[in-house]
């Protein structure tokens, strides 16, 4: 008999419950609950496409089990900005073109979050290693360096961590 | 994923090491940041009956200076290695082999502890930390002893941890003076690779001579191992082009690498010399 | 980073105002918010999740098939054998737009007996959940007979090599082209050159796998909202499920991935037959490793050239010989083939030409479209040949290119003269110089450079009779509408008909909302693939929008009280082209005209150029429309101990016509460099026996952002091409040039050649320590 139980999670901000085995992972239990912008490229941590940030460090949330989620702060692309009030990094990637066919910019978002949070002045290999987890075909990631530099002047421009 | 296991979530080390102790076998296993453990599980390589989750046990955790010992928690990530002021200035070769170690998610998640308990003779940490001489504390509900990483495995995928341990913590004797470690990841990308051949050196230099050397070899033979010989080869003596040549051709033989999609033996074996010949040069003549 | 060239072009350039700028793309606020809505994230209530259960063998016979214990699982709804489907097969032909004959390439849909390659799929399982569709698999049971198998195009051209399928033999494409006097031509050569070269598999690595809901509607209709570049398949489906075409609909979404790996239909009919059986809404997603085995991969080529040349560098003769490895099915072969026939002497004029190539049949896994499609295969061998040619007679690599390039106004290899310009020498020239100053390094490391050259059909085959289809409209508030039936697979192919539109109408492009993808409703545009869509829909969009803005104008005329021809249209309004303070908004005008009874909207077609299909003894006649032209170079530093490679700079210059969205066409080169310098240096499909050896992104190794240079563009602008406002098109083009110009590069550093892409650090010392035992 599959063991399951009731699981409450924060994602956003806000409180989600939803009733899992304990084989599910965090991917596929935020997808059940509507999270579809968290994508699924690979279910083995080798593409970053499913990066979400847990306690504002950005995990593969295909190698995460949903259960040991439980009460931690879960952040999601859609938790950063919106269209109209979008994240520096949400802007600056649209503007410079970044998103190309867009499948990896909801990991590729977080994973630049997660390092620009630690990091606000990163160099560009400092880039390149926070990024490495995160699979593109479309760009060739030279937008994408774009992006974060640009994203990371304007949230030292605004002196805080947004 | 589907697949039938129980997972019980541990809040503390004793609770951690209680739910482990009727463990037996395989089937149970600690579950700390699941970056391989999880890829197994759902490729079916791995059934297990029950996992315990180690990610609340906040024992396991932290980075120590604790006298004449570097002490770090088993549930250590690689990023916290890699934030780490004491482990850059006591252990670079292992800072560089954090860098080179798969993606910035998986640094977040994966531990130390899983790096060495997998057993995969690629796993990067482990050619540095053998270098260093590092230690292992396994504790039980009943037991607590502590293991040399040199000790450690006994074959493929085989260890001595006994189901019902845990890795508890690491620990490495700070360097001397004149000590130098250095690691270098050879692979097929730079970025999240897998790694094809790893070496770590780590060597002592007093007044010209080498007092103290350790080569450790990864991804060349069914563990992580030592090459003793060439190690042999230059304790006692000032290290000249030469000398190095020898002990990087030791290191060549010592290493027993199989052909598989990421290379050839005889190219992995051409590597281990090589990279031992270029690591120990550049230890003993490190950039003022 | 970009640098532009626009001062010479055969067209002045007409001061666009939405045109050529790099606009944020329309479909840009949704991707980076996590709005967008792929195929994969609909969901319906009661829908069924489905397996596909694979062979393990890639050549066997099925002798026994058992699903009962599957099928007594609690939840499963359906499963279906081949058993099942008696004479169910499908198409596999080049699919859209095209009443033109098919080839006969018909694959069967589940295996009945025979297995013909790795992961050829056994069974379908639709069942409640996904858990229990997967736990399901695990219980069908099923055994193989190993049949002998043929995994080398070159063994399964020999007689008595095992037969993939029919009787014969294994060739299932085999092209000549026939140009001068061959054997005159070598006899006028003072050296003749031959060499080998060899180009792996490739897998797309698309981020998102393949996937798709089909359900049942009220009117009978299967609908199906499928990841595709080709909505156009709704009619090869009906026919393999038995409906009419007009039952079958297709809902495109934006597609997170295509590069031609979804060109072929991929889940299509799996849901098509199950949403029959089942009557319920069914939803097929595949893993990582369904997606490496469960589409077609980039054909592997082995090249032969042999070149004839003079002491002072003409090229006298050129014969090409050339196997590609078309796997278990025919799929697009022929056609990959005959890019690569038509391609094969690259951008230079070579009045003596003979080319050989087949296709053959092997059990490895099939092999269809994929960005450059043959023509970058051939572009791989012929700059590398190029580069050994110049060594052999001892000129500089550029100098011995710039003496045979093909000029504005000279005919390729079939005979046929592009319409267009031909830039390729600038584009070389201005690519070499900006690699600048060398790199200095020291021992172990060498620093080499490279430069690859290359046309690039854009367009389809002209005998397949392309077309594509059009809507444009105002609405009564001014703002503007596009349909089409494009798919948008990334490169913003439905935001550039947005911003056609609003270029010919006057409107800014946040006013406009296009519509695209939709078999049902919108009007079909044919496929996303051959670098067609901005080609061949822009034009539709443009000839749309541009009836449109003529009945406008002549409403404005009315309005404004001057001649239409006076009347221009800018920033949302219509104005008096000499007199701009004469103007109105375009909210007004449309109402003005509405009241009216104008006509507010156009459905436009264009047709690409009509041709027969080239002459079957020599070869000649039009293959394409026209051809893009450009160039990339590279510098390389190699560390000559471990053979590792890095990518130290890369430039690419192309004449792309017209930029539509600067910012795009520069996307395009930055991802076609990655997907380029993959395959020259780290990509590789290991198999052994059919059997893939490296399913999984951390096995197969596309370039991460550590192994990247920042690629800078130079975008030339010729306005010469045959597309919208003289734009060619740059998909494939970005692709083609990279990896030979890699090849060149590390040859230049190490004195000797990789003959064998990918040049894995382990190849690259080979080659060095066989050099060395050599001397």
């Amino acid at each position: 008999m599959v063991q399951e139980k009731q699981v409450t999670l924060s994602v956003n901000g806000r409180s989600r419950t939803g009733r899992f085995p304990a084989h599910r992972t965090l991917l596929e239990a935020l997808r059940e609950l509507g999270h579809t912008e968290v994508k699924c490229g690979c279910e083995k941590g080798d593409c970053g496409a499913c990066a979400v940030l847990v306690d504002g460090k950005a995990v593969d949330s295909c190698l995460t089990l949903v259960w040991t989620a439980e009460g931690r702060a879960i952040t999601t692309v859609v938790g950063l900005g919106n269209a109209q009030s979008p994240h520096p990094l949400q802007k600056a990637f649209a503007e410079s073109g970044a998103a190309q066919c867009g499948y990896c910019i909801p990991g590729m978002v977080i994973a630049a979050k997660s390092l620009l949070d630690r990091n606000p002045d990163p160099g560009e290999e400092d880039v390149r290693i926070a990024l490495s987890g995160n699979l593109c075909r479309c760009t060739g990631y030279t937008k994408i360096f774009e992006a974060v530099s640009t994203a990371a002047a304007a949230l030292r421009e605004e002196g805080g961590v947004r | 994923m589907h697949a039938n296991f129980e997972l019980d979530i541990a809040a503390d080390l004793a609770e951690a090491v209680a739910m482990l102790a009727d463990a037996d076998g395989p089937g149970v296993a600690p579950l700390a940041g699941g970056t391989n453990l999880i890829v197994d599980i759902r490729a079916k390589r791995y059934r297990p009956r029950r996992l315990v989750g180690l990610d609340r046990v906040e024992a396991l955790r932290g980075i120590a200076d604790d006298g004449g010992r570097v002490r770090i928690g088993g549930r250590t990530t690689v990023t916290e290695l890699l934030e780490s002021p004491l482990i850059a200035a006591t252990a670079p070769s292992l800072v560089q082999s954090a860098r080179a170690f798969a993606g910035q998610m998986v640094r977040n998640t994966a531990t130390v502890a899983g790096n060495i308990a997998c057993g995969s003779p690629a796993a990067d940490l482990v050619p540095p930390l053998l270098a260093l001489d590092a230690e292992l504390t396994l504790v039980s509900r009943s037991s607590s002893r502590t293991v040399a990483l040199a000790d450690f495995y006994q074959g493929y995928k085989k260890d001595v941890r006994r189901p019902d341990e845990l890795i508890a913590a690491i620990s490495w004797e700070k360097p001397a003076a004149g000590s130098h470690s250095r690691y270098y990841k050879l692979a097929r990308r730079k970025g999240d690779a897998i790694t094809v051949t790893g070496v770590a050196v780590s060597i002592v230099l007093d007044r010209g001579v080498c007092t103290r050397a350790r080569i450790a070899l990864g991804a060349v033979a069914p563990v992580v191992l030592r090459a003793r010989s060439a190690e042999a080869t230059l304790v006692g003596h000032g290290l000249t082009k030469e000398r190095i040549g020898e002990a990087a051709a030791q290191a060549a033989s010592a290493s027993s690498p199989i052909d598989d999609v990421r290379a050839s033996a005889a190219y992995r074996r051409h590597a281990v010399e090589v990279l031992t010949r270029r690591l120990v040069t550049d230890a003993w003549q490190p950039p003022i | 980073m970009s640098t532009t060239r626009d001062d010479r072009g055969s067209a002045p350039n007409v001061g666009y105002r939405q045109i050529g700028r790099p606009l944020t793309r329309t479909d840009a606020p949704g991707k980076v918010t996590g709005r967008t809505l792929y195929a994969g994230d609909y969901s319906m209530p009661g829908m069924l999740h489905v397996k596909i259960v694979r062979a393990d063998l890639a050549s066997a016979r099925l002798v026994r098939i058992d699903v009962s214990r599957a099928r007594a699982l609690a939840g499963v709804e359906c499963i279906l054998t081949g058993a099942d489907l008696p004479d169910r097969t499908a198409a596999t032909d080049i699919p859209g737009q095209t009443g033109r004959k098919r080839l006969n390439t018909d694959q069967q849909i589940l295996v009945k007996e025979r297995i013909r390659y790795f992961g050829e799929p056994l069974a379908l399982i639709a069942a409640q959940s996904r858990d229990i569709a997967e736990q399901a698999a695990e219980l069908v049971e099923f055994d193989l007979e190993p049949l002998p198998g043929v995994y080398d195009p070159e063994e399964a051209l020999k007689p008595g090599a095992p037969l993939v399928s029919g009787s014969g033999d294994n060739v299932v494409a085999e092209y000549r082209i026939r140009k001068g006097d061959v054997d005159a031509g070598f006899g006028a050569a003072d050296v003749v050159v031959e060499r080998t070269y060899r180009t792996p598999f490739q897998e797309h690595a698309f981020l998102e796998p393949e996937v798709g809901l089909a359900w049942i509607d009220e009117n009978e209709v299967v609908n199906i909202r499928v990841s595709t570049q080709v909505i156009e398949h709704f009619r090869t489906i009906a026919e393999a499920i038995g409906v009419p075409h007009n039952k079958v609909r297709i809902l495109g979404a934006l597609v997170g991935g295509g590069f031609g790996g979804k060109e072929d239909m991929t889940v299509e009919i799996y849901l098509a037959l199950l949403a029959q059986r089942t009557r319920r809404p069914v939803r097929l997603e595949y893993s990582r490793e369904d997606s490496f085995v469960g589409h077609g991969k980039r054909h592997p080529f082995k090249l032969t050239y042999r070149t004839g040349v003079t002491r002072d560098g003409r090229i006298t003769a050129l014969r090409i010989s050339a196997i590609a490895d078309s796997g278990a099915y025919v799929f697009l072969s022929p056609y990959v083939l005959l890019y690569c026939a038509v391609a094969s002497p690259g951008p230079y004029r070579i009045d003596n030409l003979d080319f050989h190539g087949r296709a053959v049949a092997t059990n490895n896994m099939y092999t269809s479209a994929f960005r450059g499609f043959g023509g970058m295969q051939a572009c791989a061998a012929y700059e590398q040949q190029m580069d050994e040619v110049a060594k052999v007679i001892g000129m500089d690599r550029i100098e011995f290119r710039r003496r045979n390039f093909l000029r504005t106004g000279e005919s390729i290899s079939t005979g046929f003269v592009p319409p267009s310009a031909i830039w390729t020498e600038e584009c070389v020239d201005r690519a070499w110089a900006a690699l600048g100053e060398p790199t200095r390094v020291a021992y172990p490391l060498k620093i080499g450079r490279g430069v690859a050259a290359y046309l690039q059909s854009y367009g389809r085959l002209t005998f397949l009779h392309d077309t594509s289809e059009a809507w444009v409209g105002v609405e009564m508030d001014g703002t503007v509408v596009v349909r089409s039936g494009v798919t948008d697979i990334g490169a913003g192919q439905a935001s550039a008909l947005g911003q056609i539109a609003a270029e010919v109408l006057g409107v800014t492009l946040d006013n406009v909302v296009i519509y695209n993808s939709d078999s049902a409703v919108t009007p079909l545009a044919g496929t996303t693939t051959a670098t067609r869509a901005l080609y061949m829909t822009g034009n539709a969009a443009k000839l749309a929008a541009e009836a449109v803005r003529k009945r406008l104008a002549a409403g404005a005329a009315q309005e404004l009280g001057v001649a239409a021809d006076q009347v221009d249209f800018g920033d949302n309004r219509v104005f008096v082209v000499h007199e701009p303070a004469r103007s109105m908004a375009m909210i007004d005008l449309v109402r003005a005209c509405a009241a009216r009874g104008i006509h507010r909207s156009e459905l436009a077609i264009f047709r690409a150029p009509f041709s027969d299909p080239l002459d079957p003894q020599t070869g000649q006649g039009q293959a394409h429309p026209d051809y893009v032209f450009g160039a990339q170079a590279v510098e390389v530093a190699v560390d000559v101990e471990t053979g590792e490679v890095t990518v130290l700079r890369s430039v690419a210059a192309h004449d792309v016509g017209q930029c539509v969205n600067r910012a795009a066409v520069e996307g395009q080169i930055e991802g076609g460099t990655q997907n380029g310098q993959g395959f020259a240096l780290s990509e590789e499909m290991l198999y052994h026996e059919g059997r893939l050896l490296t399913p999984s992104f951390s096995e197969y190794l596309m370039p991460t952002s550590m192994d990247m240079p920042k690629v800078q563009s130079i975008i030339l602008e010729s306005r010469s091409g045959v597309g919208p406002f003289g734009a060619k098109g740059i998909g494939e083009p970005a692709l083609t040039p990279v990896a030979p110009a890699i090849a060149n590069a590390v040859a230049d550093a190490i004195g000797v050649r990789v003959f064998e892409l990918p040049m894995t650090p382990e190849r690259v010392v080979r080659a060095i320590q066989e050099m060395e035992r050599q001397i």
